[in-house]
């Protein structure tokens, strides 16, 4: 069992009326990337912040390395934070702005011994020869290693990250999503990384964190998250499953889809019917298909590189996806504003509903 | 290639056309009358006459005379002390309501009243000082009531001591706004990410928050050095006479129809001032921090 690193305990936040972090409980370990995942106004940020200090939560404590730290002032805690619009400073330049944190004078470090360390996170972000240039001479890619190197040579055990690929164009953020990812492997420190987006999430985090409306909802590893998401409200924010609204009673769910033999169901508020987007066949409205199916009509598809995305219409309006991986051979071509049977395997669904256990 | 030539060509021509207004009144208004003052400068002055013969007469008169060289120096010293007293008053304000009040509604009702004493005229907020500051003025009746003091204090007023306490009141908020300006523009996160650092105030103030309000400071101070050494009221008003500013020759000279002496102070003000302006700029490169 690993140690933990920081922990939370009950943490709530208000701002006014409004519930920022509901009671928020939360423990991580040391050496993991950690992804907290949700939209916007879920808490997520706010959550970063009251580990880092900027904040003061009204109620619940804040464990960093054993050491209960909510009211230790940020500067004091030895957390690094790394800024979405990276905060760096603009009349410094690249070298200055790296070796900011260690000219203080309580380290007593020498100027050599400043220079040496500066250089060498310079080195290990990857920005060698541009140690003089002001930081509003280099790209948003390498501002992004610049704040990355001056939170990293403060040696912090915890780096948090807000959104820090939020600034970056798409790609960019998937070269600098290797780059962190591996920066944090050589230091071994915990990462904590703040992101709106669920690709980010899933692909960075060795644990993903889904906030909503201020509370911590699921927490597990991403094939966790992705296999079975805890309640209708991940799926949903996942963006990967097609949800269907219904009833569930016994081993039956009914929707629009007709009824659909359950195996498994998990418990929620409401009964949703979720299906993969990559799980969903398409049949000629001719057919008789062998399990559950949807009459939609073909809107239009998305070439998205490796998959095509396509896109129905069921008759009450409400849009399904059905994602095609391109590895699976030659994609179907389908007629616009034709009807087809949309069907899948109902072993595949996923199912929350009140009733299950 | 001919193409592109002409395309220059045109373009040049447009430009000069766009620019010929600003050029033309800038040299009505502002190059001739400075070349004017500087020929006048030489002309040669009899009592009640001016000709146009170039003589020497005015300058050697003017750096011959101690009353003169001393009012240049007493323009200098007054200008300093009055850049550093506006500057010591004008930067904890700024400091406050541009950075420290998080409200923007709020900083922007404070920076008004700031302003609100230019609702009144200059001559009136000038001789608001005598009152305040006389043997019997309000300064020293409350200092004689709370019994701070027992004789009134009469270095207050008509003094030089009148002329920098109503000049610093007068020019402060000129500094405030600029530096106020500079400061409202610091992203928080900034002030943040150094405290995550590890900062303390004072390394985060004199690494920071200090020179990025920097510009601001020097635009401040150049409004305030331009209207301080140009000043004459002021010193008129509150010193009795017995602070003569550079400003202050120029209308007596004027008023005696001395013409060619107010020339001559005229233009070693003028340099005086260019060279205070050049100074300044030197220390920030204005255009790429504004």
């Amino acid at each position: 069992m690993e140690t933990a690193v920081f922990r939370l305990e009950g943490v709530t936040k208000r701002y006014g009326d409004l519930v920022a972090l509901d009671n928020a409980t939360l423990s991580a370990g040391e050496n993991e990337y950690i992804s907290f995942l949700g939209p916007s106004g879920s808490g997520k940020t706010t959550l970063l912040r009251v580990i880092a200090g900027f904040e003061q939560p009204e109620q619940g404590r804040v464990y960093f390395q054993g050491r209960d730290i909510t009211n230790t002032p940020a500067h004091e805690r030895g957390i690094g934070f790394v800024f979405q619009n990276f905060a760096l400073f603009p009349h410094l330049t690249v070298i200055q702005n790296i070796g900011f944190g260690l000219t203080h004078g309580k380290h007593g470090l020498s100027a050599a011994e400043i220079d040496r360390r500066s250089r060498e996170m310079i080195d290990l972000v990857g920005l060698s020869g541009m140690e003089d240039r002001g930081v509003d001479q280099i790209s948003g890619g390498q501002r992004q290693r610049v704040a990355l190197a001056r939170t990293l040579t403060m040696q912090p055990k915890l780096v948090l990250l807000d959104e820090p690929l939020g600034a970056l164009d798409a790609n960019l953020r998937g070269r600098m999503r290797n780059e962190l990812r591996a920066i944090r492997e050589r230091l071994g420190v915990t990462f904590v990384h703040v992101t709106g987006s669920e690709n980010e999430a899933l692909a960075m985090g060795d644990r993903v964190v889904v906030l909503d409306r201020g509370r911590i909802i699921q927490s597990g590893t991403s094939d966790q998250i992705y296999d079975t998401p805890a309640s209708p409200d991940v799926a949903h924010f996942l963006n990967r499953f097609n949800m269907f609204d219904g009833t569930l009673s016994g081993n039956q769910f009914s929707g629009v889809f007709g009824t659909a033999p359950v195996s498994r169901a998990s418990r929620a508020d409401r009964d949703v019917y979720a299906i993969r987007y990559d799980r969903m066949r398409v049949l000629p409205v001719s057919a008789t298909p062998d399990g559950p199916a949807v009459k939609a009509t073909f809107i239009a598809a998305e070439y998205l590189g490796s998959s095509i995305m396509n896109f129905f219409e069921a008759s009450d309006g409400h849009v399904i996806e059905m994602e095609h991986h391109l590895s699976l051979g030659a994609p179907d071509s389908y007629e616009p504003r034709q009807d087809y049977l949309l069907t899948w395997n109902p072993e595949q669904a996923i199912v929350f509903g009140r009733e299950a256990a | 290639m001919s193409d592109t030539l002409t395309i220059e060509k045109r373009q040049n021509a447009t430009t000069r056309l766009l620019l010929a207004p600003g050029i033309i009144w800038m040299c009505l208004f502002l190059v001739a009358p400075i070349l004017m003052i500087v020929y006048v400068s030489f002309w040669t002055q009899t009592t009640f006459t001016i000709s146009p013969e170039p003589t020497l007469a005015s300058w050697k008169q003017f750096f011959g005379s101690a009353t003169y060289t001393g009012s240049l120096w007493t323009t200098i010293r007054i200008w300093l002390i009055v850049l550093t007293t506006t500057f010591l008053v004008g930067y904890p304000t700024a400091l406050f309501v541009g950075l420290l009040i998080k409200s923007k509604t709020l900083s922007t009702i404070l920076l008004v009243i700031c302003v609100i004493p230019f609702w009144t005229s200059f001559l009136i907020r000038v001789l608001a000082w005598r009152p305040m500051l006389g043997k019997e003025g309000a300064v020293n009746i409350v200092l004689m009531k709370l019994g701070i003091i027992r004789e009134p204090i009469e270095v207050l007023l008509f003094t030089e001591l009148s002329v920098i306490i109503g000049m610093t009141q007068i020019y402060c908020v000129f500094m405030v706004g600029p530096i106020a300006f500079m400061l409202a523009r610091i992203d928080r996160n900034i002030i943040e990410a150094a405290r995550d650092l590890g900062a303390g105030f004072g390394r985060i103030f004199w690494k920071i928050i200090f020179p990025l309000s920097l510009p601001g400071v020097v635009v401040g101070s150049i409004f305030v050095s331009v209207m301080v050494l140009g000043e004459f009221a002021t010193s008129g008003a509150l010193s009795g006479r017995k602070v003569n500013l550079l400003g202050n020759i120029i209308v007596t000279q004027v008023g005696s129809l001395k013409w060619a002496m107010a020339s001559v102070v005229g233009v070693i003000l003028t340099v005086v001032i260019g060279i205070v302006i050049a100074g300044f700029l030197r220390i920030v490169d204005l255009k790429r921090e504004l």
